[in-house]
């Protein structure tokens, strides 16, 4: 869903590699063994090509070494027809019995990879697929690879907690996720690497709703970004939503008050996000399943004061972008593009590239 | 079992009996004897040779032995090696029943036709499945009523829940938007239990979805949630029937639950009968079992069986060995729900915002009681 590099705007990215160098490469604290995936929800990014990936059926997280690094990342686009259908010849089965959870594009190699169900029940197999430049699909080999493992949370036997959207971001990976049986969100914080000491944490992020403050409310998606030598997290909630607070604030047990900058309107959900710069403004493109793609103006929401105002649609100025309707995954390739899944008018659904509006 | 659909070049199943000739067997394909490999049998020791030699490289393998669910697929994924002078692939993600696998062997070099094989497992025969019960089971649930349990006979399929659930108002007509759609869908992990929430946008007073769409559901009226008999189990077969729950709405419950409503019925001394507990209203069924439980005087939970009858009103305990004479508590996490989402910390509705350090927090409550003999 979001690749770490997304985070870094154009400003702070020198800056951010020149520190890059002077740190440890993030493979260094993985241990070689088969990462015992149960299930595989959200992935994401980290330098190194370290990716990381949930596993809700285990409330775990995994730190995985890719080995997937080149001097020199691939450019251009990547586009293929009735992906679902490749993907699930790849693992022996037919489209309809699989499910693709997310996308990541690895920034250390340019290569676009997905998170993938192999089966729709509790049996359901996990599996990793990369796809490279060329078009080539293959399934990533989970064995005998770098890896560390931390758990999310406590599970019982009926009990679970779906993962929603994961990033990494400044050392630690934010997770956020949904009880089947509370009515409980949870954004935990996990510190990177994983170790006994560094356990998750959760963090109870307050948007400010009419006057109201709201909590528990499920995060759906969010993104970091950097803004002024400020990293902050955009959050897009299931009921409407777009909250913005810092990743500073987000201390053990901590009880944030993030910030309400648009309302995005009912019957919609949001889906995935990412921030991208043009023109030497920011902005947000942001994929609903009822109201189309909307590029959204970040410029100015460092001040944003909040919304209290009945209207609705309010807060930061947007455009839809009806030329990619149906959209269901979107990650940013490079700094002029995004490779997105979409699903075509015939039902087909395809993997593209498409330049950021 | 896997079929072996077409003849030419397919391997028999029996293997042949022990070499009495020296009569050469064209090559041929089989099934792995546990039938999660395909082989290559009867290939000369010259071919065989050849892979895997040092210098092989790893991305010739679907050249020389593929196997695809369809002409234009992809190969699989899997592993290739020669051993015992058969040429196997074994995939990464095991056969599926219902599925057509086409194994097709090349020899390097040869301008030959490829060798060909169809192999298909049969469709497993499984029982149809059904919606067991939904919960909560009274016919009556408040205006803010947050979640159904829809609970199924078998293992279900993920990614299509929401096509096929909807709430009906007194005129059989269907309510936009009234369920909060997650695309991961919250499943127990055997799949064969959904939580369904309603739109909390459309609870809480004051959210935007409240505002612009009004409740999912109002006092005094009747509504019937739908479950479709179109949804998938997990083997790919729609439901035998579907199902629907009717039920009235009442009062919203805007207080916290509150323990001290509740009543306890103890039971004797050296029996088996179950400890009581009778609460004032319905509450969340599969918190009531989860968060709720008996500790004996050192606070060590005691081993038994939770049931939840009534209307989701009462809830009692049935231990493995008869009651001792002693003091036992009843305890009860202080996030136990009611049917609105409130629980005994916090109401659903408000939510204040206070520092963490102001904030008393008590992870249980504890109801004491001692059984005499």
């Amino acid at each position: 869903m979001m690749s770490t590099m997304r985070i870094l705007s154009l400003a702070t990215l020198g800056a951010a590699l020149l520190a890059a160098t002077a740190q440890a490469d993030l493979t260094d604290t993985l241990k070689k063994g088969t990462p015992d995936l149960k299930s595989i929800g959200p992935i994401s990014f980290g330098p190194d090509g370290v990716l990381f990936v949930s596993d809700p059926q285990s409330s775990s997280l995994f730190a995985i070494d890719t080995g997937d690094k080149a001097n020199t990342p691939a450019t251009g686009t990547i586009k293929v027809g009735k992906i679902d259908e490749k993907v699930a010849g790849v693992l022996g089965t037919d489209a309809k019995d699989i499910l693709i959870n997310d996308l990541a594009v690895n920034p250390a190699s340019g290569n676009v990879y997905l998170s993938v169900s192999r089966g729709k029940g509790p049996d359901a197999k996990p599996a990793l697929l990369k796809l490279d430049h060329k078009g080539k699909l293959e399934a990533v080999e989970l064995k005998d690879v770098k890896f560390s493992k931390a758990p999310l949370a406590n599970l019982s036997d009926k009990k679970t907690e779906a993962v929603t959207c994961i990033a990494y971001v400044k050392g630690q990976v934010l997770v956020a996720g949904l009880g089947n049986e509370n009515w409980a969100s949870t954004l935990r914080s996990v510190p990177f690497p994983f170790t006994e000491a560094n356990k998750p944490t959760s963090v109870e992020i307050y948007h400010g709703a009419h006057g109201k403050f709201e909590t528990n409310a499920p995060v759906r998606t969010f993104v970091p970004f950097d803004l002024k030598g400020q990293t902050n997290i955009l959050a897009a909630y299931t009921c409407t939503p777009l909250v913005k607070f810092g990743v500073d604030e987000l201390k053990p047990g901590a009880k944030v008050k993030g910030t309400t900058v648009a309302e995005l309107g009912n019957g919609n959900r949001p889906l995935d996000m990412l921030v991208y710069e043009k023109g030497g403004k920011p902005f947000l493109l942001l994929a609903n399943n009822k109201r189309g793609v909307m590029k959204i103006k970040l410029e100015g929401v460092e001040d944003a004061k909040g919304i209290v105002a009945k209207t609705s649609v309010a807060g930061l100025p947007y455009d839809t972008i009806k030329e990619l309707d149906g959209i269901q995954q979107l990650a940013k390739l490079s700094n002029d593009s995004a490779v997105i899944l979409i699903r075509a008018a015939n039902g087909e659904l395809n993997l593209d590239t498409v330049p950021l509006p | 079992m896997l079929c072996c659909l077409l003849a030419p070049g397919c391997g028999a199943r029996e293997r042949p009996p022990a070499s009495v000739t020296a009569t050469p067997q064209p090559p041929s394909i089989r099934l792995g004897a546990d039938e999660q490999a395909f082989e290559v049998v009867n290939l000369d020791a010259g071919q065989l040779s050849q892979f895997g030699k040092p210098g092989w490289p790893a991305e010739r393998w679907p050249d020389v032995l593929a196997v695809r669910v369809g002409p234009e697929a992809p190969p699989m994924a899997g592993a290739w090696d020669v051993a015992d002078g058969v040429l196997r692939f074994r995939p990464r993600f095991p056969l599926r029943p219902g599925m057509r696998y086409t194994v097709a062997y090349t020899a390097p070099g040869a301008n030959a036709a490829p060798l060909v094989a169809e192999f298909a497992l049969p469709k497993l025969e499984t029982p149809p499945t059904i919606v067991e019960q939904v919960f909560p089971t009274s016919d009556l649930l408040p205006e803010n009523h947050l979640k159904f349990y829809i609970h199924f006979s078998g293992p279900m399929s993920r990614g299509e829940a929401y096509e096929h659930l909807q709430i009906l108002d007194g005129n059989g007509k269907p309510i936009e938007s009234a369920f909060l759609e997650l695309g991961e869908e919250l499943w127990a992990p055997d799949g064969q239990r959904f939580t369904l929430f309603f739109d909390p946008g459309r609870i809480k007073h004051g959210l935007k979805p409240r505002e612009d769409l009004g409740p999912v559901l109002e006092k005094g009226k009747r509504y019937t949630l739908v479950v479709g008999p179109g949804w998938h189990d997990a083997h790919g077969n729609t439901l035998k029937a579907g199902f629907r729950k009717t039920f009235q709405v009442g009062e919203p419950i805007e207080k916290l639950v509150d323990p001290k409503t509740w009543q306890l019925e103890l039971p004797t001394v050296g029996g088996s009968d179950p400890l009581t507990l009778v609460l004032p209203m319905p509450h969340d069924h599969a918190l009531l079992h989860r968060l709720v439980w008996v500790a004996d005087e050192h606070g060590r939970k005691v081993a038994g069986k939770t049931t939840v009858t009534d209307q989701e009103k009462r809830w009692q305990f049935t231990p493995d060995k008869p009651w001792p004479a002693g003091k036992f508590t009843l305890v009860a996490d202080t996030k136990l729900e009611d049917l609105a989402g409130n629980n005994l910390e916090r109401q659903f509705e408000v939510d204040v915002f206070r520092p963490v350090e102001k904030e008393i927090k008590k992870d249980t409550i504890e109801l004491p009681f001692v059984l005499q003999p």
